[in-house]
């Protein structure tokens, strides 16, 4: 398959990643389906601890092991598949084909190399360049990002966490990657520094035509910038649908709770409807529908039934048993409870 | 930067004089006459006390004191009861020899312990891992003059590879060498690893490895100049165990250095010789300290700009 | 005021869980208990005027027997009763000079968290100036000047680790201090002597546990030096630096001299060392992965 036929810039399926450890084996991500189109945008949304950070870690293959270990499933990117490459051959993909942008910007520079030399390195891996070309392109780069291209002797503890925000973006981007893994960029940062950066990934992400995955658990993140959506609960997909299926056409209960969290301007007397409970305990997940003990529509069949995903239209999947034929789920009201 | 050291250096008088007033006040604790311990016991009263008022004993001890610090700033450190010479050229003769043992000591704690901290760091829970913790445990635990006792045992008298004692040649410092250093090489050690753990887990060693760095460079670019911060403080520490364990281990092989000078002078209650032993090493102690501090602002740039 | 008394209890209560689960340090703390017992019971196991200190010159320099276990030494008294004697006296050592360094350091230490400022500055230069002559040099010199004997060795190891507490009670305090339980305690009228040994304290106590197994084993490694030197506890009376002072005349012919006490040594401050690591690991579980 030629390169420009792949219709995908990535493309998982069933993927499966655990974490053993002294407690016992965390399914930290347990089967799941993503694909991004070229030049688009996925967010992917969830609590902490439902498996996000871990799946962009996988796209690296960089989940952490021991105790990790990808135990199943296809992680394709354009066309290709990334487990079948030696590790030698994973390191010349890594910051040039796809590139990550970590949640806090404040621990993930090198404190004792200067910001040029961190941009420069990614360059001269990937490029036939000399050190002082890579210099050169790391200081453009640089401005680019919006910030002026003599500050590339400094070191990261001289820049604010906007600024060093700007500095992983510029790292992130300089190879010019197939794919962007942005996980929860923001969340770090002053909200009006946020909107900023936000900003600028999609302005740069549009020039070069990048791909991007959006990790966040900020739904407004996600109606800024995504134009797909992958809603992620316990290290499953429970629902997925364009922006506009998401948020015109919530399907799964959980995804409705996401948005019953958040205040509503239109009506301040309504009041706020949290999801009730905490995250289940990855080492010991709930049978049937992990949701089920916080969901308010539980019956008994959620107990011990797992739901299968359920195609509402061309984008719209949502796994939920309300939506499979004679399981007397229902939905709607305020719940039997 | 310049500035930074020029302040350290100045900085260095007080501590001088701090020191040097600390063991001169513990030394004139000492029970007993001096001049009594000098002229023997059946001296007359009178030549005693004549000696004592020459050599200005009877006057209060903060004099006493300033008369001495006014010696050491013209480098004399008073004159040896027991020789009758000066302090500063008995412990000055000594001290190549002392030093020698010290500096070698250190670089072969250093030289081994930095990479096999490093591999069993990155090698975790690895056989060559167990294999190197049991050994820098046990170097830990051994008091470094009963390794050196070992060691005579089975490399002098029964392989008889090494000399026992003495300073003649490079095969008299094998054995005092790796008596002196064994301990400060297990310290390290045990510091690179855990240090090495520390850094590798940080959140810039995965964006390192996301750019697309192989695993080598991760380490040796990437973490080891982070890593070697809290190495460097402890092996500014260490040094100052190695300058204590070189009166040690020169005890066991008889090292002419400052060491069997200063168990000698102490046995013979010869004040200004211990006096001068001890400061002179703490003096030392205090210039390794302040090269550890400048070596620390080179590695660690958030230490240099603070000092700028 | 109940709450947080249960709340302390089952920390420590973890804090065990997970020591005991750390197979090292349970090793070191089995030693350590079985060292205790010897110490405790020395003069059930061997008698002290007949095996300990009388010279049996008939029986000198014995290799190991079914009788002496440990082989005879240079004046025919039994190796293995005097090492277990000798436990007693490091035992003893480490732990009033720590008991010494804590008690002094710990004080300071807290003065000069609590109070800051002036106190602060004056108290820490002081130990600044200690901690710039190396502590067995230091414990050397304090030695020297007062004379061998045990009381003075305690006295100076004790004296040469007095900085180390300072230090870390001050940097216990002082990240503690400012925390809201300490300034509510104040707040209600508490006095500030109070407010330290109530408050403070028991919360800083995690490093302190650590430091105290670590250095009551460079205790125990210092008096043995200054014994090893002469300047240390004096014949007859046993300690194994000074059992290995006097076997070094014998290292040709009479190996366990100076074998046995050695690995007496070693094995001591491999045990404290193991528990100390074990308890360091337990209370900072950050560290544990």
């Amino acid at each position: 398959m030629a390169e420009n036929d792949v219709k995908y810039t990535l493309d998982i399926k069933d993927l499966e990643v655990q974490f053993k450890t002294v407690d016992g084996v965390v399914r930290a991500v347990n089967g799941i389906d993503l694909s991004i189109e070229k030049g688009k945008t996925l967010g992917l949304v969830g609590e902490t601890g439902a498996g996000k950070t871990t799946t962009a870690l996988s796209i690296l293959r960089l989940v952490p092991d021991p105790p990790g270990e990808i135990t199943g499933g296809t992680i394709t990117l354009e066309g290709k598949d990334l487990f079948a490459f030696s590790e030698k051959e994973m390191e010349t993909i890594r910051g040039s084909q796809v590139s990550m942008i970590f949640q806090d910007p404040m621990t993930s520079l090198n404190p004792v190399m200067t910001v040029g030399d961190q941009i420069a390195e990614v360059i001269q891996l990937h490029e036939k360049i000399d050190q002082k070309g890579a210099l050169e392109k790391a200081k453009a780069m640089l401005e680019m990002v919006g910030i002026p291209g003599n500050r590339s002797t400094e070191y990261p503890h001289q820049f604010s966490g906007g600024m060093k925000q700007r500095v992983i973006i510029a790292m992130a981007l300089v190879c010019n990657p197939h794919l962007l893994i942005a996980d929860e960029p923001t969340t770090a940062l002053d909200v009006t520094i946020q909107a900023q950066v936000l900003d600028l990934m999609q302005k740069l992400r549009e020039k070069y035509g990048t791909s991007m995955l959006m990790i966040t658990h900020d739904l407004g993140i996600v109606a800024e910038v995504c134009d797909d959506v992958s809603i992620m609960y316990a290290g499953r997909i429970v629902e997925h649908g364009t922006l506009e299926d998401i948020f015109e056409s919530t399907s799964h209960p959980y995804t409705e709770g996401l948005f019953g969290s958040l205040p509503n301007i239109e009506n301040r007397q309504e009041q706020l409807k949290p999801i009730p409970g905490l995250m289940p305990d990855p080492t010991d997940l709930p049978s049937g529908c992990t949701f089920h003990p916080r969901c308010k529509y539980c019956k008994d069949i959620c107990k011990s039934r797992v739901p299968a995903v359920t195609r509402l239209s061309d984008t719209h999947l949502v796994a939920c048993l309300a939506y499979e034929e004679g399981t007397g789920v229902t939905l709607g009201g305020d719940g039997n409870e | 930067m310049h500035k930074y050291v020029i302040k350290r250096l100045i900085m260095l008088i007080p501590v001088v004089i701090g020191v040097s007033f600390l063991v001169f006040f513990i030394m004139s604790l000492a029970p007993g006459d001096t001049a009594r311990t000098i002229l023997g016991e059946d001296a007359p009263i009178e030549a005693i006390e004549a000696l004592n008022e020459e050599l200005g004993l009877n006057d209060p001890v903060l004099i006493r004191y300033g008369r001495y610090m006014m010696g050491l700033a013209h480098g004399d450190l008073g004159t040896s009861y027991k020789s009758g010479r000066s302090v500063f050229t008995e412990v000055m003769s000594r001290f190549p020899d002392t030093l020698k043992l010290a500096f070698w000591g250190m670089v072969f704690a250093v030289v081994l312990s930095i990479p096999i901290g490093i591999i069993s760091a990155t090698k975790q829970y690895s056989l060559i891992d167990s294999v190197s913790m049991v050994f820098a445990l046990l170097g830990v635990a051994t008091p470094n003059f009963w390794l050196g006792l070992m060691l005579i045992i089975g490399f002098s008298l029964h392989l008889r590879w090494f000399p026992s004692g003495g300073s003649e040649g490079w095969k008299a410092l094998v054995l005092p060498v790796i008596t002196l250093g064994t301990g400060c090489m297990a310290n390290i050690t045990r510091t690179t690893r855990s240090s090495m753990l520390e850094v590798i887990r940080q959140d810039y060693i995965r964006t390192a490895k996301a750019k697309g760095v192989n695993s080598r460079n991760v380490i040796y670019k990437h973490a080891l100049k982070n890593a070697l911060i809290p190495v460097v403080t402890v092996i500014g520490l260490q040094f100052g165990s190695l300058l204590g364990g070189a009166v040690l281990t020169e005890a066991v092989f008889s090292w002419p250095g400052v060491g069997t000078f200063l168990v000698n002078s102490i046995k013979a209650k010869d004040t200004p010789a211990v006096l001068g032993c001890v400061i002179i090493f703490s003096i030392c102690f205090s210039i390794v300290n302040l090269c550890v501090d400048i070596l620390y602002a080179y590695i660690d740039p958030r230490i240099k700009s603070k000092y700028k | 005021m109940e709450n947080k008394k249960a709340k302390k209890r089952s920390m420590a209560m973890e804090v065990c869980q997970r020591l005991a689960k750390n197979k090292m340090a349970m090793l070191g703390l089995a030693i350590l208990i079985v060292l205790v017992l010897c110490a405790v019971f020395a003069d059930v196991i061997a008698d002290y005027e007949t095996k300990v200190v009388a010279q049996n010159i008939a029986n000198r320099l014995k290799g190991p027997s079914a009788e002496h276990w440990f082989g005879t030494d240079e004046f025919g008294r039994d190796i293995f009763a005097r090492i277990i004697h000798g436990s007693r006296v490091s035992l003893v050592v480490g732990l009033i000079s720590v008991s010494v360094s804590l008690i002094a350091g710990g004080c300071l230490g807290a003065f000069a968290g609590f109070y800051g400022g002036k106190i602060d500055n004056v108290i820490m230069r002081v130990m600044d100036i200690f901690l710039a002559v190396p502590s067995t040099l230091l414990a050397m010199t304090i030695v020297a000047a007062l004379g061998s004997s045990l009381i003075n060795v305690m006295l100076a190891i004790g004296i040469s680790g007095i900085p180390n507490y300072a230090r870390i009670v001050r940097a216990a305090v002082m990240s503690v201090k400012d925390q809201e339980f300490v300034e509510s305690s104040r707040a209600i009228g508490a006095s500030s002597m109070t407010t330290i040994f109530r408050e403070i304290i028991p919360n800083c106590m995690a490093p302190i546990i650590v430091q105290v197994t670590l250095s009551v084993a460079s205790a125990i490694l210092s008096t043995a030096s200054l014994s090893f030197i002469g300047l240390g506890v004096q014949p007859p009376d046993p300690e194994w630096g000074a059992m290995l002072s006097g076997g070094r005349n014998f290292l040709r012919d009479a190996v366990h001299l100076t074998l046995f006490p050695g690995l007496a040594i070693v094995i001591t401050i491999l045990a404290l060392n193991l528990l100390g690591d074990g308890l360091r690991d337990a209370l900072d579980p950050r560290l544990k992965q």
